[in-house]
């Protein structure tokens, strides 16, 4: 009998996978972010010298990816799957391939191939070294060494891998385009996302309001500020979460020139950076280690 | 006769990296096996993506031995009346731990001394490499570097294993956290199983039957093979360059290629569009003109059918996205992105891209005695060639290294004239040191004008370069508008044309900000063009710009570099320039106060020199105005000889002031010969 590799039982089969591993197993983020790094289990746990390997789902926001629907490999929202070890184990790379091989596919008879790709994330202060991962040509997986974050080097390096859901999946069925994937057995991507999509897609184009977003824009970032030097780290850092959507949704307007862009990234990471050293400052106090 | 394997594991390498960095890695083992004096037969560099190494065959096992002599007292004192050894002798033994057999008798100058002659065994060839290889993986450098665990070495991708195999004995040292073995690991598409080795000889078969060509030139003979044989099959001829089969070679362990197809319709899309979507997607070399590619995979046979499959998918849903872009700016033409560009700032503070193409516009009247210029092309090309940045296709990340090139496109299916579209084509040529430069000369004008207005638009914007810091690689463009200058033999003053570019800004720079800059890119292109450092000096303290005249006023320099009267032209201007150090303005030649005999030759030569110099430069004769210049030598000469300059009589000495500065004059107009470096200068003062 042919097992279907349905989207539900990908994300389950991962989840368990990694819990076999050791990863706590996490929940998305309670806001929107646009990669799985920007959730607090990533971006401040990698921060201190504590081991943390964690597995969660992650609803990836790209208001700029939308396609109203239209492309099969292009969406303003999709599902990522992202691990992080820390310290990195020294064999991360063959559980990688084994968690693929877990999911059905077949090491003999696909092509994996792992692509330099460094990684960065300007608005986190964040970079590191790695690969994108293609699957018989189809990038499914980013696969990074981190080795900075909130702009300071880091004392343990993390492992992130990042795996993007429905494009796996559509391997493993055999089918080209997102929307035909099946959710479950009845269900597919498409029926539970088409019309949401050509929503999102219209309202990041078109309707979303310029002159609101940018208020919000100021007021987050006003917020964060304040709740930082109240020394309040995941408070603070929510609300830097918040700055970074509201650029995001102003990108996607077209609102923003060349060099505006430069000056939102500039003060979103300065709220990141100012997050990070928040963090690791109480958690050092904790831990009993001086700071200077 | 032993055999040493050193085999590297890691994580995929960056592909740019691999080649250089391996061959460094077995020219330092060739280094330290002569420099420690351990013979071997061969050696051999390995790299995969995930390995590199060094074989030697045939060492061995110990540095040659080494014969040494340490002198010891005079044998006088060595030994007494009966030949008994001293006790100045017995110490000298122990202490260098002589036996009496290795003793030797020396005669020197200073007498007949004794001497210990002895063999010191080498060390162990084993004993070496393991306390060296370590120090040499230490020792290879890298522009990009990472950590990956808690021991921070530095290496560009983690370390996972290390095989240190001498015979049947692996090394053992520990290096990265990892420690050095006999187990290497497989093609991870083979299996996850690692590869035991008994000794090195077995390596390069055990690792092929791991899915693993372990030699980078019997892949390199593989993938060329493979990729003929593919073409051969699809009667295509497959669009390749060395640097993308070394590419491949980088990122393959064990070829195998597959024939992919896309739809014919896509064929319509220009050859630039099909050629960046495949290259985007890693190792796909296109069969030029037909609608396959070949695609060079890593991994076992079977999985042909979805690489396949999986490829062309990929490819498809790329294309498709290409054909749309494509689609829809065709049906919005040219001129309606021209439109569009009304409403795109170009660089802050610095008007719209609409602006920018009006300014080029009317730049291009600087042109208009350049010879085979068409300046209704020109201006019309001008106008249309930023317009392609509104459109989809170079909107989109994956494509905008094809603006210029769309534009073209755009230009003749909206009826453009073919003159306007190639120019448009080719403007942003070259792009970088080395590249190809744009074949019409109109293409080139326009080049020039747009990298200079993006010099300039860049020093406007508080955007100039310094240090590393070059946000617009405004470096680049100048120098790319030197090249084109020089390459065309276009006769265009840099300096006028900045100011030509400041005017249509109405802005203004800080003076001197312009020409400092083009000092430095026409030195520094002057230097890539084999000048040396003070010649290229000495032109351009007197250079007016051009580009063209001052490559010639240097290549007249240098060829004359090698003559015997060269020492005495530079000498001769060094002697005026000495004088005229301090003094701030010359007046004029005043003919009743020139009284001296000397004094008198030299204005006389002067005045007869001047106009004959004056019509050589015009006509770029510049070997016939450095004989000019060389013949007032000797009356140089006599001045200084007989009359004194700083002399009392105030009137008399500006007066003689003015002659030397007029002499000066006349050498700057071709260069500031003072410049230039004499060899034993100053000994010679």
């Amino acid at each position: 009998m042919k097992k279907v590799h349905t989207f539900e039982n990908v994300i389950i089969n991962l989840k368990h996978f990694w819990q076999k591993r050791g990863c706590l197993i996490f929940e998305p983020y309670n806001s929107e972010v646009g990669a799985g790094t920007f959730n607090p289990a990533t971006f401040l746990r990698i921060l201190d010298r504590k081991p943390w390997n964690v597995c969660y789902l992650e609803i990836s926001k790209r208001p700029r990816d939308g396609r109203y629907a239209k492309n099969p490999l292009r969406f303003q929202q999709f599902y990522q799957c992202q691990v992080i070890m820390k310290p990195s184990p020294s064999d991360i790379q063959q559980i990688y391939l084994e968690s693929l091989e877990g999911l059905g596919v077949k090491l003999k008879e696909h092509e994996v191939r792992f692509v330099e790709d460094d990684w960065e994330s300007p608005t986190l202060g964040a970079w590191g070294m790695g690969w994108e991962v293609w699957l018989d040509g189809l990038e499914v997986t980013q696969f990074t060494y981190f080795q900075q974050a909130g702009g300071m080097d880091l004392q343990i390096v993390p492992v992130e891998i990042t795996y993007g859901l429905e494009r796996i999946t559509m391997i493993l069925q055999g089918v080209s385009s997102v929307f035909d994937v099946k959710w479950n057995n009845t269900l597919t991507w498409g029926d539970v996302y088409r019309l949401s999509e050509i929503e999102y897609s219209k309202y990041n184009f078109e309707s979303a309001p310029t002159d609101m977003l940018s208020t919000l824009f100021e007021t987050y970032e006003k917020e964060a500020k304040r709740l930082f030097d109240e020394g309040l780290v995941y408070p603070g850092y929510d609300h830097t979460i918040k700055c970074s959507h509201m650029f995001n949704l102003l990108e996607a307007r077209g609102a923003i020139s060349i060099s505006e862009r430069a000056k939102y990234i500039g003060r979103v990471r300065a709220l990141a950076n100012q997050a990070a050293l928040l963090y690791l400052n109480k958690e050092n106090e904790q831990a009993g280690i001086s700071n200077d | 006769m032993i055999d040493f394997l050193l085999e590297i594991g890691f994580e995929e390498f960056p592909p740019r990296l691999l080649r250089p960095a391996a061959e460094d890695l077995t020219k330092r083992i060739q280094a330290l096996l002569k420099e420690k004096k351990v013979f071997f037969r061969s050696i051999r560099t390995i790299y995969t993506p995930r390995r590199m190494g060094t074989i030697v065959l045939g060492l061995s096992r110990r540095q040659k031995s080494q014969v040494i002599e340490i002198q010891g007292p005079p044998k006088r004192f060595a030994y007494d009346e009966k030949g008994k050894p001293t006790e100045k002798m017995i110490g000298f033994m122990k202490t260098n731990n002589l036996k009496a057999s290795e003793i030797i008798c020396k005669r020197t100058k200073k007498g007949d001394y004794v001497c210990g002659k002895t063999e010191i065994a080498g060390a162990t060839t084993e004993s070496i490499l393991r306390s060296n290889i370590p120090l040499i993986i230490r020792g290879l450098e890298f522009e990009k570097t990472m950590v990956w665990n808690e021991g921070k070495v530095r290496f560009p991708r983690p370390i996972r294993w290390i095989i240190a195999l001498l015979d049947r004995k692996p090394l053992r040292f520990d290096y990265a956290g990892v420690q050095a073995n006999r187990y290497s690991w497989p093609n991870q598409h083979f299996s996850f199983k690692p590869i035991r080795l008994e000794k090195p000889r077995e390596y390069m078969n055990f690792l092929r039957h791991g899915g693993v060509i372990v030699d980078p030139n019997e892949r390199k003979k593989i993938i060329m093979t493979r990729i003929k044989q593919a073409a051969d099959k699809s009667k295509g001829k497959s669009v390749y360059s060395d640097d993308m089969i070394e590419e491949i070679n980088c990122t393959t362990e064990y070829p195998e290629v597959v024939t992919g197809t896309f739809d014919e319709h896509y064929m319509t899309l220009p050859r630039e569009v099909l050629m960046t979507v495949l290259r985007a997607h890693g190792n796909v070399i296109w069969i030029r003109d037909t609608n396959e590619y070949i695609y060079v995979f890593s991994a076992k046979k079977k999985a042909l059918q979805n690489v396949k499959t999986g490829y062309e998918r990929v490819i498809e849903s790329r294309l498709n996205d290409a054909y749309f872009y494509y689609q829809n700016d065709m049906k919005n033409g040219l001129q309606n992105m021209l439109m569009q560009t009304k409403n795109m700032t170009w660089l802050e503070g610095l008007g719209s891209l609409y602006q920018k193409s009006l300014r080029l516009q009317n730049f291009s009247d600087v042109y208009r005695a350049v010879p085979g210029v068409d300046l209704d092309v020109l201006k019309r090309a001008a106008l249309l060639c930023k317009a392609d940045l509104l459109s989809e296709m170079v909107r989109e990340k994956e494509f905008t290294s094809l603006q210029g090139i769309m534009g073209g496109y755009y230009a003749l299916a909206s009826g453009e004239d073919e003159a306007v579209a190639s120019a448009i084509g080719e403007h942003y040529l070259p792009r970088y040191v080395g590249d190809s430069v744009p074949r019409s000369l109109n293409g080139a004008l326009l080049s020039i004008a747009d990298k200079l207005d993006g010099v300039v638009g860049a020093y406007l914007s508080g955007n100039r370069p310094s240090g590393s810091y070059d946000p617009f690689a405004v470096r680049r463009n100048g120098y790319g508008v030197i090249n084109l200058l020089d390459i065309f033999g276009i006769e265009l003053s840099l300096f006028e044309a900045g100011t030509k570019i400041l005017e249509l800004h109405t802005k203004r720079l800080d003076g001197g900000v312009l020409r400092e800059f083009f000092d430095e890119r026409m030195t520094r292109y002057l230097q890539d063009n084999g000048y040396r450092y003070d010649e290229i000096k000495a032109v351009l303290a007197t250079w007016n710009g051009n580009v063209p005249d001052t490559k010639k006023r240097c290549d007249a320099l240098k060829s004359f570099r090698g003559s015997r009267e060269f020492v005495k032209l530079v000498i001769g201007q060094k002697r005026v320039r000495n004088i005229l150090k301090n003094l701030r303005t010359a007046g004029v030649v005043d003919g009743a106060l020139v009284r001296e005999p000397a004094e008198k030759a030299l204005v006389h030569v002067r005045e007869k020199v001047k106009p004959n110099l004056e019509a050589m430069i015009e006509r770029e004769n510049y070997a016939e105005v450095l004989k000019m210049l060389l013949e007032m030598r000797p009356a140089i000469d006599k001045f200084f000889d007989d009359v004194l300059v700083m002399c009392d009589d105030e009137k008399l000495r500006a007066n003689r002031l003015a002659i030397v500065s007029s002499i000066n004059d006349l050498f700057s107009q071709y260069a500031d010969f003072s410049q230039i470096v004499i060899e034993g200068e100053k000994t010679q003062r």
